[in-house]
């Protein structure tokens, strides 16, 4: 079994391209397998409402029909998502804790790889022009990485392969 | 005996290449031979039938109606589907299990090698219009030597990780420079044992290093994306992370672009549903 879900009554499992927004804090959202992919997590501690995103590519311009149906997939048509279902919960924007981590890079990268400073910058634009602040941060460097969110009590554990988990 | 020699060793404790499997790869690779025989090749195997058919009738094929013959099979998803369910199954065999020196779980060893296999034909499509069923292999059985150098990594797992860590080489680098050999070329030596045709060899033996190979060069570079590609993605993603080397030279020969990399991710994204449906475990 993999460590640090056991203790959850409910965990879901959020995929690559994919996201979940909860509002059940007996629930821990995780996702595995960050490269050069982004692990959005936010949350409300007064609403008790989480959510998590795993997005592989800055823009949905590069395909617009895979955006329209797996929107998840994308930076700026999956951030935006996140934030919307969270506010429908209940989350409020001006509590909302935002902590990102992955966007792995190769070595010896030339440009043509890295998308992970890309997907990086994508965020910080998107969160910038709406005044969202980043809590805490864990990115790049050639890691891979596994992100879950403790909805009891809002904390972010961030693991890397083979080393153990620690906060965010 | 070395070190490294004992190592290799190690190659005669995998079980062959399903002969089965084998044969149908070559009549694949011979234009006289019909899809009949090819049938006829594979379906006396029960375990690989029965593979081939619950993948057919997972959700993701979304079959109106359930399939219950190879026949049926070709007829519903076209030859080179087939064949990929088919070259999966045998690779789930061989590399389903945990590998834990890599700090991979069950399962994910095989998901990044058909994830690869997948990106496989998608790059194929890309630069050469069409698919690929050598380079569809090539990519399944790429790490298969991590399989085998598990143990040896998990024993030097502490002085690999820091040799990456604060010399700053790659993942391959430091195999090579703790172990003497690293897993590139421990496939390489298994496939060799298996009397794969040389292009499966080279693509294999070079994943990392597309540079250094002096022949089949086109199989080479596009196994090296392949893979660099499920790497980028994450997907099985293990200790090693992303620390291999990125070739500009590699995009430069297929005049390809970042936006044609973010293009193949998407479309893996897309399959992502496909990949789990065809690593269903037993």
């Amino acid at each position: 079994m993999r460590s640090g879900i056991e203790k959850y009554s409910m965990k879901k499992i959020v995929g690559i391209a994919d996201m979940e927004v909860c509002n059940d804090w007996k629930t821990g959202l995780i996702t595995y397998s960050l490269g050069s992919c982004i692990g959005v997590a936010i949350y409300d501690p007064v609403a008790q409402v989480g959510g998590l995103l795993h997005y592989m590519l800055p823009e949905s311009q590069i395909d617009p029909q895979k955006a329209q149906k797996n929107p998840f997939m994308f930076a700026d048509t999956g951030i935006p998502l996140l934030f919307k279902e969270a506010y429908r919960f209940g989350a409020a924007k001006n509590r909302i804790i935002v902590k990102v981590a992955g966007g792995s890079q190769i070595l010896d990268d030339t440009g043509f790889f890295n998308i992970g400073k890309r997907n990086y910058m994508a965020l910080r634009k998107i969160l910038w022009k709406n005044n969202i602040l980043i809590k805490a941060e864990d990115i790049g460097g050639q890691v891979s990485r596994t992100v879950r969110l403790d909805l009891a009590t809002g904390k972010v554990w961030l693991k890397y392969s083979g080393e153990v988990e620690k906060e965010l | 005996m070395s070190f490294v020699e004992t190592i290799i060793e190690t190659c005669s404790q995998l079980p062959p290449f399903p002969a089965v499997i084998n044969r149908a790869l070559n009549l694949m690779n011979d234009p006289n031979s019909s899809v009949q025989e090819i049938v006829e090749t594979i379906q006396y195997d029960q375990a690989i039938t029965a593979n081939v058919l619950r993948v057919c009738n997972s959700a993701y094929f979304g079959l109106r109606q359930s399939v219950g013959s190879l026949q049926e099979a070709v007829i519903f998803l076209g030859f080179s589907q087939l064949i990929e369910i088919l070259l999966s199954g045998v690779s789930g065999s061989m590399m389903g299990k945990a590998v834990s020196g890599y700090d991979l779980e069950a399962g994910e060893l095989w998901k990044h090698s058909v994830s690869s296999a997948l990106l496989s034909q998608i790059i194929s499509r890309r630069i050469k219009r069409e698919q690929n069923p050598m380079l569809f292999t090539a990519a399944l059985i790429h790490d298969i030597g991590k399989v085998l150098l598990n143990a040896y990594v998990k024993e030097q797992s502490e002085t690999i990780k820091d040799l990456v860590k604060t010399k700053g080489v790659s993942f391959l680098q430091a195999e090579k420079d703790v172990l003497g050999i690293d897993h590139a070329e421990l496939s390489a030596h298994i496939i060799e044992q298996w009397n794969f045709p040389q292009k499966i060899i080279q693509a294999i033996r070079y994943h990392h290093t597309p540079l250094l190979a002096t022949s089949d060069q086109e199989a080479v570079y596009q196994i090296y994306l392949s893979d660099l590609i499920a790497i980028l993605t994450g997907i099985g993603g293990g200790v090693d992370g992303l620390s291999y080397s990125g070739f500009e030279q590699v995009m430069h020969h297929y005049k390809l672009n970042e936006k044609d990399i973010e293009r193949f991710m998407a479309q893996l994204g897309d399959q992502i549903q496909k990949v789990e449906a065809m690593i269903q475990v037993q």
